[in-house]
């Protein structure tokens, strides 16, 4: 209690400043915030290394390092198994405090991510904030419909984060996929479909199989259900959400 | 392997699934010796929970051996017998580190759902819908029990499983319910519903130095394990007598110490705001029927606690939330941090302080689930808790205990 004496006002506070969130035609703004158990360095390691990113963000498929600041990458969209090929590169390492990388080709052009690393002020570990610029092919529309299909791009970031939480923290990340269910039937596949459950985790330190009860494919389950709409949404799907992987 | 699917609202079935597998590194395979019913399984089998999906695998409460482990997996080996936590724990996170294993960081696959209908997500459950997590449950012959180094914990003695299947859930969970009423000596608790976790938090707060306790119920064999096992006094509320008047009687005009709501969403009563709450629930404008809480509300004393394992999914209508503040109330609530309490609660039972088997009144085998979930919802047959061997097939087996 000797800290709380030793207070006195007045006190000089601050103004509250919002991370970066908007949304304008072509371009999606997210963030996400986390606090992890590791300190800022321990994070910072796992993070910057490109060969870990396929087992931690959702999609990823290969990251190669093709030069000191770049790198190539392979993501696949989950529900339509659709793959594509882009490159990146770093602009800013500061290890333990900040990273910053962009994608310099493809349709996703010049996304950037940018992300800071905090001591925590208590002690509980590291203050890691995750900002996407994300550039949307599919335009502002392309992505609401995504969103209820799909993960919009907000939920992908903060999704990333968590799962970047759960690798360093437990080891793991944890999942469900794969494991035994009885008759889904349409309904129970509707709702997956909708709730996004049918998103695969990333393998995390697992080997584990693909899911084996849950809609093949978005493009093949979707017509079914919901008709024309479903044409719109995969697309959407592909290049409204899943393909925009930041790095 | 055989396992029993929720396959939609008042629809349960015994499905042959494939055997569970290893996912994660630190999972572990278990077949499952002896699993049970809980009263929280009815809340889904009624579908006040969202997110269930038909073919999930129902199940919280299951004890069993180790067939397999994951690579990462260094205090379990093949052959252990373990009960398991019903709350899934990484261990490792700021939640678990306060001994807040129900509200662990890492363990829930769809924590998103859970952060959009709650702010944020607490720990994953065992066979307990979507926003839990949607992991498979332990009414069946083989469960996956993942962070198996975290949960489960080894029976080294010759312990009859049905004496320590309860630690998996209700037992703890009665027993958190009464550590959360801060009973101080001589105290005077009262106990809605005489329930498995109600009874067992009737035990509890005895252990806890309680004066005396009370419970209420409308089911007389309930309400005869209260009395005849767990010492209590016992308070039928089936003529409809007033709950506030009589505690209120019992108490010296004071009303109790600490109240535990050990009933939840889907409370009876016999006043008009029980049926209130019908209505409403029935046409969707609350999830939750609030009677006992609302009760419970009128009835402790000022500047008591109120204690809440009963569990709750949304929204509730009409609670008097004036009673609560107007007597300056401690409230305290939440899933149970199971594996705080797995150790200690074991040595009480081996130490021979309790026999948690004391509330079993049926043994099943797995296909005789479907038709016992509805006896277990509508109270027949003098049911107060079933013990399922997932390994028979069929024969019930009742043993009338009051």
């Amino acid at each position: 209690m000797a800290d709380m004496e030793q207070v006195k006002f007045p006190r000089q506070g601050s103004d509250y400043t919002p991370l970066p969130r908007s949304k304008q035609d072509g371009r999606v703004v997210a963030h996400a915030v986390q606090t992890i158990n590791a300190t800022p360095h321990e994070v910072y390691q796992v993070y910057s290394r490109g060969e870990l990113l396929p087992t931690w963000q959702e999609g990823v498929i290969s990251v190669t390092a093709t030069g000191d600041n770049t790198f190539h990458w392979l993501i696949e969209d989950p529900g339509t198994r659709k793959q594509m090929e882009f490159d990146s590169e770093v602009l800013e390492a500061v290890p333990g405090e900040r990273h910053v990388s962009r994608i310099v080709n493809g349709p996703l052009e010049s996304t950037t991510n940018t992300i800071t690393f905090v001591e925590h002020p208590a002690g509980r570990g590291t203050i890691v904030a995750m900002i996407s610029d994300f550039r949307v092919p599919g335009g502002v529309l392309a992505n609401a419909v995504a969103a209820v299909v799909s993960r919009s791009p907000e939920q992908t970031t903060i999704e990333n984060l968590r799962h970047l939480k759960e690798l360093i923290e437990s080891k793991e990340i944890p999942t469900v996929e794969g494991q035994p269910a009885g008759p889904r039937g349409v309904m129970g596949k509707w709702k997956q479909f909708l709730m996004g459950e049918n998103m695969p985790t990333p393998p995390g330190t697992s080997d584990r199989a693909r899911p084996q009860d849950m809609p093949e494919e978005a493009s093949s389950i979707s017509p079914l259900l919901i008709g024309g709409v479903a044409v719109v949404a995969g697309a959407a799907a592909w290049y409204g959400v899943r393909a925009m992987l930041d790095e | 392997m055989k396992a029993v699917c929720w396959m939609g609202t008042g629809k349960v079935e015994v499905q042959t699934v494939d055997d569970p597998k290893i996912l994660n590194p630190g999972d572990a395979i278990l077949r499952i010796t002896r699993t049970a019913i809980c009263g929280s399984d009815l809340h889904l089998y009624d579908g006040y929970i969202p997110t269930m999906e038909s073919g999930d695998i129902l199940g919280h409460e299951f004890m069993g051996i180790v067939e397999e482990v994951g690579s990462e997996v260094k205090k379990l080996k093949v052959g252990d017998r373990v009960v398991v936590p019903f709350t899934i724990a990484c261990g490792n996170c700021f939640s678990c580190k306060k001994d807040l294993w129900s509200l662990c960081d890492n363990s829930n696959p769809n924590a998103h759902v859970a952060e959009a209908m709650y702010g944020y997500g607490g720990s994953a459950l065992f066979g307990y819908s979507h926003i839990y997590g949607g992991y498979a449950g332990g009414q069946a012959q083989y469960v996956r029990v993942p962070f198996a180094d975290v949960g489960p914990i080894k029976i080294e003695s010759g312990i009859e499983d049905e004496k320590v299947l309860f630690l998996s859930d209700i037992y703890p969970t009665g027993y958190q319910g009464a550590e959360n009423a801060n009973i101080q000596p001589g105290d005077n608790v009262a106990i809605w519903g005489a329930g498995p976790v109600g009874l067992f938090a009737a035990a509890s707060a005895y252990m806890l130095g309680a004066g005396n306790v009370f419970v209420i119920d409308r089911f007389p064999e309930r309400l005869a394990l209260a009395r005849d096992y767990c010492g209590a006094t016992v308070i039928d509320y089936s003529d409809g007598k007033s709950i506030v008047e009589a505690l209120r009687d019992l108490t010296g005009g004071i009303g109790p110490d600490s109240c535990i709501d050990a009933v939840g969403m889907e409370a009876h009563g016999t006043d008009v705001s029980a049926m209130y709450d019908k209505v409403e629930q029935g046409l969707m404008l609350e999830t939750d029927r609030p009677t006992a809480l609302r009760q419970i509300l009128q009835s402790v004393r000022k500047g008591g606690t109120v204690s809440i394992p009963g569990v709750y999914g949304g929204a509730l209508n009409k609670l008097n939330f004036g009673a609560a503040f107007g007597k300056g109330i401690t409230m305290k609530m939440g899933q149970t941090n199971m594996h705080k309490y797995l150790k200690p609660l074991l040595e009480r039972v081996e130490q021979g302080q309790i026999d948690p088997s004391f509330m079993i009144s049926h043994r099943i085998g797995i296909n005789d689930v479907p038709d016992m979930y509805k006896i277990w919802r509508d109270k027949k047959d003098r049911v107060t808790k079933i013990v399922i061997d997932p390994f028979r097939e069929t024969g019930i087996e009742k043993l009338h205990v009051a």
